[in-house]
């Protein structure tokens, strides 16, 4: 009994491997059956000699497998491969270019050469994960063709900040469905590489927004069915909200309320320089030491009695406030100028997740714990379908929430969790 | 697994970002003042580097083959392509704050539009700009992201001509002096205010001086030629580099003795590709006898490259014609490559004299530079034909179609595709985060620099 259950084992895995390792067949029949149509209509029924050349990145390997394909479907259109002596020639070249990729046959018959060509679909890539103590994961929250600067899930919609606008959306069968879009009414052109933050109220029954001069506030009316969303917009140079204290989605009482570790969570404010992209390191109230201007900040719990904030600064140093005493951090070399902390069940309890650059394609995230004033990695890399635009941390101070701008300038924004592996 | 590592290898050519890696990598920085050094005009067509900061085109091509809406918010067609729409951006001001309007934008297409434009009419009709075309225009939305269709304010509210270059980009033109074109950073460009505070741009610099800047810090980016990317990168210089963009052609009259298709047909088959590839330009590129490079289309090679002296001499078939004329834009290279295709075109029995082709001097052969101005094959290919005077749309869609046109264009052997070549940047230490558009013109736009205040 227990040799069968081996036999199917080792009979699934190699299943398995030679299905994962194989060439998809029916990915090559499509075309191979359409330029065998087109040749055969040039030559008509008769012998031809078929050489195959390969300039494109269909693996080699499959190369054979394309060649009987396409003498199978020419055969069946009445043109037989035949050898060196046929006095007809096709010769397929599997070529492509940067969008597809393209079989061309050069049907060769005497002093005349006549082309056929068909297009094919690329394949798709899988990658793999290197495994990891900590695994990040990513998963699409919502992909348009439009900047998002920040977004909010909230009483099952999600809200995002574009540069000019307050989308919000509801759930539909297909995914996300636009309910309403409000204009944020700047009077002043945005700085480029613009920024915004968008935060839970403390009843968790609406959002605060902040995005460059102006400040939004949404509510969610229940008093006439269906509940409404109200946006309201005004010109504001109030600090915006960088720290806020875990909330949970069913607006029981945050402010000032424990985490998992029991260290009360301040919320902060800092003044943005609407003009550029940092905030100028004025606070909303004294941390005992002067803040350098920087891009990023998160409060780091580690202890009842330790919760520390991490700077990142313009000048690319990563500082962390305790007491009253900046101190630079180590193991920081690789960030980039976005991280979020968030809480898990892994490791150290509470991780920050980092960007790998400030504006390079292709860009990744790390997961690093901060158990003193070294930073240590604790996962491997996640890598990024683009570069990330930002970063910040979910209401409930579980995950993290990336913006990521893909090479064709679609936007996505990812939730980020970790795997304890 | 192989196709998206080409593909994104194919996009990331377009976007070579620096690491700076001393510190942790920030967000870009504002201010400062970059420095760029140049050996041509900033504002020659096309690609001038001073014109796409300066100017926008009602719309703009990404380096990922997409057309992006810039000037124009949105467009559409009627009459099977025989009448387009364009709907301006509201709020939208040249720099001299006056306001962009469908006429202002009108008057600039008219004033740079020649007897080659797509389009027979075209009009302002409310936020809207209508062109009419007596053939369809497929295309035209992709053609008017061209250099060469840039909107300039022509007349102020005054009525009277601006006296410099006034556009609603990025950067404005602040003055010239001394060699020195400074452009300022446009606080209320509709895309953004750009990262540094101030371009300065060094023109009429030679390569060598350019690099000897460089390399005492006396210059963020210079340029490097296709023939010396090599040179660079032995030098250790930070080079970015597009992919193969620029078409290298030998433009044939068809008339006096060239009028007879036979010769130009040897004339085709005596240029030998490989020694211009791999002598002149170092290897750079790639050698081609197709309009468009293999990475648009896909079936390059099926326009043969190979030199075939015995069938050149065949075509010529003993006729000895009259010395001929060999012109040449550009600098060394293109001297250099000149004097190799004479020497070419004696082995095959020609007699050739090369020129140095100026003020529009007419030549029977002339060695050009052709740029691709788009990243779709079809627009490509209608706009590279344009460029050679050949004002005919393009209505083909398909890669068998586009090849169809290409071949028969060419079998008239009067433009000689030879080498695509690539645009080549030095770049300092302290410029972050520099694009290579999809013409290959560095986007100093969205660079930054480092040592930023």
């Amino acid at each position: 009994m227990k040799l069968i259950w081996l036999v199917a084992v080792v009979a699934t895995v190699l299943t398995g491997l030679t299905a994962s390792a194989a060439p998809a067949p029916s990915q090559w029949e499509q075309p191979s059956g359409a330029l065998a149509e087109q040749i055969a209509g040039i030559l008509g029924p008769g012998q031809a000699r078929l050489t195959i050349r390969n300039l494109s990145t269909v693996p080699t390997d499959e190369v054979p497998a394309i060649r009987r394909l396409l003498e199978q479907d020419l055969k069946a259109r009445g043109v037989l491969a035949s050898g060196a002596e046929s006095a007809n020639t096709v010769r397929v070249t599997l070529s492509e270019n940067l969008r597809e990729r393209l079989w061309v046959a050069e049907v060769v018959e005497g002093n005349e050469t006549r082309v056929a060509m068909v297009h094919v679909e690329p394949g798709t890539a899988q990658q793999s994960q290197p495994k990891s103590a900590l695994a990040l994961r990513k998963q699409v929250v919502i992909t348009t063709n439009e900047a998002v600067l920040a977004a909010l899930e909230i009483a099952g919609g999600l809200v995002t900040v574009q540069p000019e606008e307050i989308v919000i959306y509801g759930h539909a069968a297909e995914g996300w469905r636009e309910q309403k879009r409000v204009g944020i009414g700047q009077k002043k052109p945005l700085a480029r590489d613009p920024r915004a933050v968008i935060f839970l109220t403390p009843d968790s029954n609406g959002f605060e927004a902040f995005v460059a001069d102006m400040a939004c506030a949404g509510s969610l009316e229940h008093t006439s069915p269906p509940a409404d969303w109200t946006v309201l917009c005004r010109e504001s140079d109030d600090p915006w909200t960088i720290v806020q204290p875990p909330v949970t989605q069913t607006g029981s009482a945050t402010q000032g309320t424990a985490t998992q570790m029991d260290v009360s969570v301040t919320p902060m404010k800092a003044f943005y320089n609407s003009a550029r992209n940092y905030f100028t390191g004025v606070v909303n109230f004294s941390l005992g030491a002067d803040l350098p201007p920087f891009y990023s900040a998160a409060q780091i719990i580690r202890t009842a009695s330790s919760a520390p904030l991490l700077i990142g600064g313009i000048d690319g140093k990563i500082q962390i406030l305790e007491g009253s005493a900046l101190k630079p951090v180590a193991g920081t070399r690789d960030w980039g100028s976005d991280f979020a902390a968030f809480h898990s069940e892994c490791g150290a309890g509470m991780q920050i997740v980092v960007s790998g650059s400030g504006e390079a394609a292709g860009d990744s995230l790390r997961a690093y714990e901060l158990p003193a004033q070294e930073a240590f990695p604790a996962s491997a890399s996640l890598a990024m379908d683009g570069t990330v635009t930002a970063l910040w941390t979910a209401p409930d101070g579980s995950s993290v929430f990336a913006a990521v701008r893909g090479a064709s300038d679609q936007y996505e924004v990812d939730r980020v969790t970790a795997l304890c592996n | 697994m192989r196709w998206t590592v080409l593909r994104r290898f194919a996009i990331s050519c377009f976007v070579v970002l620096l690491a700076l890696p001393a510190t942790a990598r920030t967000r870009p920085h504002y201010g400062g003042t970059l420095r760029v050094e140049i050996e041509g005009e900033p504002w020659q067509r096309p690609s001038g580097l001073a014109r796409r900061m300066v100017l926008d085109g009602l719309t703009v091509m990404h380096a990922d083959g997409t057309l992006r809406p810039a000037l124009a918010v949105d467009w559409k067609s009627e009459n099977d392509n025989h009448r387009w729409q364009f709907r301006l951006r509201p709020g939208v001001h040249f720099h001299d704050g006056s306001p962009l309007t469908s006429t202002s934008v009108v008057a600039s297409l008219n004033a740079v539009c020649g007897t080659t434009c797509p389009w027979t009419a075209i009009h302002a009709v409310g936020s809207s700009v209508v062109f009419t075309g007596d053939s369809p225009m497929p295309n035209l939305p992709e053609l008017l992201a061209a250099d060469e269709y840039l909107i300039a304010l022509t007349v102020t509210s005054d009525g009277k001509t601006p006296e410099g270059v006034l556009g609603t980009g990025p950067f404005q033109v602040e003055g010239f002096m001394n060699g020195v074109l400074t452009l300022t950073a446009n606080d209320s460009s509709w895309q953004g205010r750009p990262f540094a505070d101030v371009v300065e741009l060094h023109v009429h610099r030679s390569i060598r001086d350019q690099w000897l800047d460089l390399s005492v810090g006396r210059a963020d980016l210079v340029e490097v030629p296709a023939e010396q990317l090599r040179q660079a990168q032995q030098q250790r210089l930070t080079v970015v580099a597009s992919p193969p963009l620029t078409l290298l052609a030998l433009s044939v009259t068809d008339s006096g003795a060239l009028s007879n298709p036979n010769l130009r047909a040897a004339i085709t088959l005596a240029v030998d590709r490989g020694a211009l590839f791999n002598v002149i330009f170092q290897k750079q590129g790639e050698v081609t006898a197709s309009l468009l490079p293999s990475s648009l289309t896909g079936y390059s090679f099926l326009f043969p490259t190979e030199r075939d002296l015995n069938k050149a001499h065949v075509l010529r078939g003993g006729l000895t014609p009259p010395p001929l004329t060999l012109g040449t834009e550009g600098g060394p290279a293109m001297q250099l490559a000149a004097q190799r295709i004479a020497l070419n075109l004696r082995e095959a029995g020609f007699t050739v004299q090369v020129v140095t082709a100026a003020g529009g001097q007419h030549t029977d052969l002339l060695l050009r530079k052709l740029p691709l101005e788009s990243n779709q094959p079809q627009s490509a290919l209608e706009s590279m034909l344009r460029g050679v005077g050949l004002a005919t749309p393009v209505l083909e869609e398909t890669s068998a179609g586009l090849f169809r046109i290409e071949r028969e264009f060419l079998e008239a052997h009067t433009l000689i595709p030879l080498l695509y070549l690539p645009r080549g940047y030095a770049v300092g230490g302290r410029v972050r985060d520099l694009r290579l558009g999809p013409d290959g013109t560095p986007q100093l736009v969205a660079a930054s620099l480092e040592d930023a205040p």
